[in-house]
């Protein structure tokens, strides 16, 4: 379903991403982990084009979406084509990023409404269908500056899914939250992996890739070190880096 | 004040306001248009829209509107062979639209920039264009935060529309002059005063409510 091959990253002279080979299946739920700085983040950044690679090729769905060498593009993208891919990818950030002049409902009826040009009862009616799956339908009138961490990230979850996504990117979502509430927006990470979703999920949370993952992959200085199912990964692991990093994390 | 002396009063406080009104309106949509090319990545426009800011802002109002009123004429006729002038309310206008947009160009400019990156990011991975971010996600929540310098700048237009006086004008403070001189009673400058005090206010008042209604989300 995504499949990279042979990506690099450069920030100026800074070496982030070094010829890395990775892949989602359709139906899996992949957990990445690493030190921070490993290239995680930015792995799943490159994925839907809010960084661009510097060599390489991304297949989304098994199309070529793109295809760079040394900075310059090695093919031409059109801007729909673009869209449309951005459509099969669903991403929820870090600091959630919820537009706080939009009400929870609205928030996640602006780009259905924007980019597919649905219009607005049939957006609200599966909105609220939506916020209800994450279960906060009474706040869908609140603005995001009313919703604690927890619930603007459930929010968050919830916006992303309202363009129906094939694929949902989740980048580090519980680590600007109060420990409290990291249960809430889990639960629901959860509840979406069960219902078949394809996710890429980089995070700290040994707990939910030890649960949730099908696979598990160890990122490092940009280099992906070792991948395996959560059995294996915690139970096993071979790579010295990632046994010295699981020592600090448990 | 006689009846007559009432009118052309409030002649001139109409001029005033419609000077005042044209050219914030317009000026708004251009600040906005040179706003967006000041943050755009094409180097070309930037360099314009910079060197444009810098002239508007870096030169007197009032040689700007000599410029525009007497200066345009010269040119053009040095090009077509033939003087136009312009009426004097367009000039003066078009005068007051062109500064006022450069000072609101870089008050639009800050406000956007200081839109948090991610809100740009959440707009693009939701399959958002950037002309779509931008109207629907990042320039509406600038506006809350453009309310107060924006006011500052109706004030200050509303006060420099009194320049335009020097190309012969007949706004609020021509009329008072004018009427003072011709009667001898200074007071009429007083009387302009208080219309021009009277004005702000509203206005002061109006924003602060606006900006008050905008206030919801944070």
């Amino acid at each position: 379903m995504i499949k990279v091959e042979n990506v690099d990253k450069y920030f100026g002279k800074l070496h982030v991403l070094k010829n890395v080979d990775f892949h989602v299946d359709p139906g899996e739920v992949v957990c990445v982990i690493g030190p921070s700085g490993s290239g995680k983040s930015t792995l799943l950044r490159c994925l839907n084009h809010l960084e661009r690679i510097t060599n390489g090729k991304i297949y989304i769905g098994g199309e070529l979406v793109d295809y760079r060498e040394n900075d310059r593009d090695k093919m031409v993208i059109e801007h729909e084509k673009v869209v449309a891919m951005c459509g099969e990818l669903g991403m929820v950030f870090q600091r959630f990023n919820l537009f706080p002049h939009k009400t929870a409902v609205e928030n996640l009826m602006l780009a259905p409404m924007t980019v597919k040009k649905i219009d607005k009862a049939t957006a609200r009616e599966k909105a609220m269908d939506l916020l209800k799956m994450v279960g906060l339908s009474d706040k869908a009138d609140e603005y995001p500056v009313r919703l604690s961490g927890g619930q603007q990230q459930r929010v968050a979850i919830a916006r992303a899914l309202a363009m129906e996504p094939k694929i949902m990117l989740f980048d580090e979502p519980t680590s600007a939250l109060d420990p409290e509430l990291v249960g809430e927006v889990l639960a629901v990470m959860k509840k979406l992996a069960l219902s078949g979703m394809t996710m890429m999920v980089v995070t700290h949370e040994m707990g939910f890739a030890r649960e949730v993952a099908s696979r598990v992959v160890f990122m490092d200085e940009g280099v992906i070190l070792e991948e395996a199912p959560p059995n294996e990964f915690f139970g096993n692991p071979k790579n010295e880096r990632l046994k010295s990093f699981l020592k600090k994390m448990i | 004040m006689n009846i007559n002396q009432i009118k052309m009063f409030a002649s001139g406080t109409l001029t005033t306001l419609e000077l005042t009104l044209v050219s914030m309106f317009i000026g708004t949509m251009l600040g906005l248009v040179l706003a967006l090319g000041r943050i755009s990545k094409i180097k070309a426009i930037n360099r314009i829209v910079w060197t444009y800011v810098w002239f508007f802002r870096g030169t007197p109002l009032l040689l700007q509107i000599m410029i525009v009123y007497y200066g345009v004429p010269l040119i053009l006729k040095d090009i077509f062979g033939r003087a136009t002038a312009l009426p004097m309310f367009i000039a003066g206008c078009l005068a007051l639209i062109l500064n006022t947009g450069a000072y609101l160009a870089e008050i639009f400019r800050a406000g956007i920039e200081s839109i948090d990156k991610g809100q740009m990011e959440a707009a693009k991975a939701l399959g958002m264009s950037y002309r779509q971010a931008m109207f629907k996600v990042i320039i509406p929540q600038t506006i809350k935060r453009l309310i107060p310098p924006y006011s500052n700048e109706f004030t200050m237009i509303l006060k420099d529309s009194s320049l335009v006086s020097v190309i012969g004008l007949t706004e609020l403070a021509r009329q008072a002059n004018q009427l003072a001189n011709g009667t001898g009673n200074w007071v009429f400058l007083f009387y302009a005063a208080g219309v021009y005090l009277f004005l702000t206010t509203i206005s002061t008042v109006i924003f602060n409510k606006l900006e008050k209604r905008y206030s919801v989300y944070l």
